[in-house]
């Protein structure tokens, strides 16, 4: 019943409007399949089988509806070693094992830990995204004529412009038959998608990666599969979250996830590479209208009709047109009011951005930069947290007894400043140590508690610890030593 | 019996569905809780921009118009709400029925079956705004309301004139079917009404043995029962039966198939709802 219910408002809420949409999405994945494919040094065949494919399952499997997911950037960059060294039949086999690590991470509800990457570390990641899409269209730059040049300053006037004309058609659309027309009825010198690689004239067909099946294989595209496999999710969960919020609609990150892995399997074995959602498209999905899994359906069903029946039009397509519309979806992708933001926002989250940024750039592995930018927003959050600890003392009217009142976080980051709060010269016949205000979070605090507590008592001093709070005292408990009997029987009473 | 959920949108069925549950109020002296949803105008589907260009800012800017289309459109329906609320609370007051009111966002069947759980009773029009213009059709969100509650649900018409003066049962033996007799039998909205129980799609003898077990229940509480028999299809033969007694109430069973088997050759519950024109009571 409810199967029934949300299968029609999955697919059949606003079938014009996606099937519009689906459309316009597909000429989207087209630049971003045969671009990337011919930076990781493949065939266009293999990037477009994987977008078709890729988009097909998702929509049935995945957990986001609207969510575009095909063949992407972030992955085609990590391949490039792999398909060097190897072989495009590594890059089969690797696709293959991704997608099962990220069926498995879905099973382990790996989507949770995602609540550990801050909002910085997204923009940052989105950023990058935005800046490889980008680094990636300066080979077709280079090295060519002015006519090039030409090309994608036109592509990119009509992309933008042609909207304020209607906004019926879409613009990229219109930028690419315009300036595949003008190449070929003026014979411009540019190069063409023809040029790059060989085109599929066929359906993609099932086809089981000739690698050895060995223990050396597996080494091989393990390490890939890995990077792989997290990139992809990492960008399908921050895209997910971006439809989140602008479709105003909840999603399912864990069936999301297993959604990834059953698609990405799949797509190895029809030859494909790996893929991910993409932020650019799912967006233009949106923009276009697209919600539902209808419109990633029709995105990649669309595109296998073009490149299957359209195969020779889309051979003679300049690449600077494509190159174009590339740079609208890194444009599109990227976060222009970080920039803007950088001067608001507090230090710290803006360096994190950065850093994340920074990373990918210089590694080309979204991943690494998304390692880096949560561990800098964990040193940066502890460093905020110690500061809210203060320990303050008071001497007794007969100058005996000092005591010291701790209050705040207690944690590895400010468990030395908990020791230093001490004076251990004072001579004093006992010493109250008040941790009531306080919370001791791990073992380096109870640690420095103990520390404190065994220097005073070999001084000679009487120690006594007052309102051990319920937390600290679950931790005092399980890891002090001072408080277990055998401490106490070998070191005194205190 | 708890209180009466009644719930009314935009649609020409509000005013029958706020009479049909005042007089089931009154006749089970409870109170009625009436309910309008609110819902989302879907401001993605509503733009029309198929340009596919992203350019600076796009997705801010999306995010800002998405909402801003959707808070305008949403303002004007929590007002036309606030208005078809007072409407029908003017309305049962006039009845003498005690009324409160429940105005929320949401889907209209979550929503519903979220606020049934302290209700005894459901009231839906037949149809919602949405299918105005679609006659001799049943909302697909009734039928989806139906399935999924597990309360009966009276079912206004299009027009509730009289109150109702006899009770239609169609009986076809099934334990949905047992159920409605039972609650006819038991409830107070019915007693000192005349029972006509149909039953049809079976022969004579057949019918008339099953209907006489049927009946004894009624008249040990009571009721005077009428059987009436018909092999016909039970798609036309309740509807002619009720153009024959216009001015009672259709008790039924509800959805005895699965769903599944309901897409491929439809439900005879859906067809009875759609084609006659008294209020229905359907009984899960």
């Amino acid at each position: 019943m409810t199967s029934i219910t949300s299968i029609k408002q999955d697919w059949l809420s606003n079938p014009k409007g996606d099937a519009l949409a689906g459309i316009v999405v597909a000429l989207a994945l087209i630049p971003e399949a045969i671009g990337f494919s011919i930076i990781a040094g493949v065939d266009p065949s293999v990037g477009l089988f994987a977008s078709f494919s890729i988009a097909v399952i998702i929509s049935l499997v995945g957990g986001r509806p609207g969510m575009i997911s095909a063949s992407t950037a972030a992955i085609a960059v990590l391949v490039l070693p792999l398909i060097r060294d190897h072989g495009v039949e590594y890059l089969f086999a690797a696709t293959i094992l991704m997608g099962i690590i990220q069926a498995i991470a879905g099973f382990l509800k790996l989507d949770l830990l995602m609540q550990y990457v801050s909002r910085s570390v997204i923009t940052g990641f989105v950023n990058a995204l935005a800046i490889l899409i980008f680094i990636a269209q300066l080979p077709q730059l280079t090295n060519v004529g002015w006519e090039t040049y030409a090309m994608v300053a036109v592509g990119l006037a009509i992309i933008y412009l042609f909207p304020r004309l209607t906004k019926a058609v879409p613009s990229p659309l219109v930028a690419i038959v315009i300036l595949t027309a003008v190449s070929i009825y003026a014979g411009i010198k540019v190069n063409t998608v023809g040029d790059m690689g060989k085109l599929p004239s066929s359906l993609p067909s099932f086809w089981i990666p000739q690698v050895p099946f060995t223990l050396d294989t597996l080494r091989i595209i393990f390490p890939f599969s890995l990077t792989m496999a997290a990139v992809g999710l990492l960008e399908s969960m921050m895209t997910a979250q971006i439809v989140d919020d602008l479709t105003d609609t909840p999603s399912n990150k864990r069936r999301e996830m297993k959604g990834q892995g059953i698609a990405n399997f799949l797509t190895g074995f029809l030859g494909g590479m790996g893929g991910c959602a993409m932020i650019g498209q799912s967006v233009i999905n949106i923009k276009s209208g697209g919600s539902t899994r209808l419109s990633t359906f029709v995105s990649g069903v669309f595109l296998l009709f073009l490149i299957v029946v359209l195969g020779p039009l889309v051979a003679r397509i300049p690449m600077p047109a494509l190159v174009a519309v590339m740079i609208m979806v890194s444009i599109g992708t990227f976060s222009w009011g970080s920039i803007k933001n950088l001067r608001s926002h507090p230090w710290q989250s803006s360096v994190v951005m950065l850093v994340t940024v920074l990373v990918v750039v210089s590694t080309h592995d979204l991943a690494q930069g998304v390692v880096a930018g949560v561990v800098l927003s964990g040193l940066f959050f502890a460093s905020k947290v110690k500061r809210l600890f203060d320990v303050s003392s008071e001497l007794s009217g007969d100058g005996k007894t000092r005591t010291y009142r701790v209050s705040g976080q207690v944690f590895f980051a400010s468990s030395e400043r908990f020791a230093d709060a001490f004076d251990f010269k004072e001579v004093l016949d006992s010493v109250v140590i008040d941790v009531s205000a306080a919370h001791f979070w791990d073992i380096s605090a109870v640690g420095s508690l103990d520390k404190a507590i065994l220097k005073f008592r070999r001084e000679g001093t009487h120690v006594d610890v007052l309102g051990l709070n319920q937390a600290s005292a679950t931790m005092v408990d399980r890891f002090a030593i001072h408080d277990k009997p055998g401490a106490e029987a070998a070191l005194g009473a205190h | 019996m708890s209180r009466i959920l009644a719930c009314i949108d935009a649609s020409t069925y509000a005013t029958s569905v706020v009479d049909l549950a005042a007089w089931a109020a009154k006749g089970l002296g409870v109170d009625v809780e009436l309910l309008h949803i609110v819902q989302r105008k879907d401001a993605i589907a509503a733009r029309h921009d198929h340009s596919g260009a992203i350019g600076l800012g796009v997705k801010s800017e999306l995010l800002e118009e998405l909402t801003r289309i959707e808070e305008a459109a949403g303002r004007l329906a929590i007002e036309e709400g606030r208005i078809l609320l007072d409407a029908g609370i003017e309305r049962l007051k006039g009845h003498g029925v005690t009324v409160s009111s429940m105005h929320l966002h949401g889907g209209i069947v979550e929503t519903i079956v979220e606020r049934e759980a302290d209700a005894g009773l459901l009231v839906i029009g037949k149809r919602g705004a949405s299918g105005q213009f679609a006659m001799e059709h049943i909302g697909s969100k009734v039928e989806r309301v139906v399935r999924a509650s597990d309360k009966p649900v009276l079912i206004a018409p299009r027009e509730f004139k009289q109150t109702p003066r006899s009770v239609v049962i169609a009986y076809d033996d099934s334990a949905a079917a047992t159920r409605a007799v039972a609650m006819v039998a038991a409830s107070p909205l019915f007693s000192g009404l005349p029972v006509h129980l149909v039953s049809a799609g079976v022969r004579e003898p057949d019918g008339h043995d099953i209907l006489a077990r049927a009946a004894e229940p009624l008249r040990m509480a009571g009721f005077s029962v009428d059987t009436f028999v018909d092999e016909g299809k039970p798609e036309q033969v309740i509807p002619d039966y009720l153009m024959a007694n216009a001015d009672s109430i259709l008790v039924m069973g509800a959805y005895g198939h699965s769903p599944l088997r309901t897409l491929i050759v439809g439900s005879t519950t859906t067809t009875m709802i759609r084609t006659v024109h008294v209020p229905v009571l359907l009984v899960r």
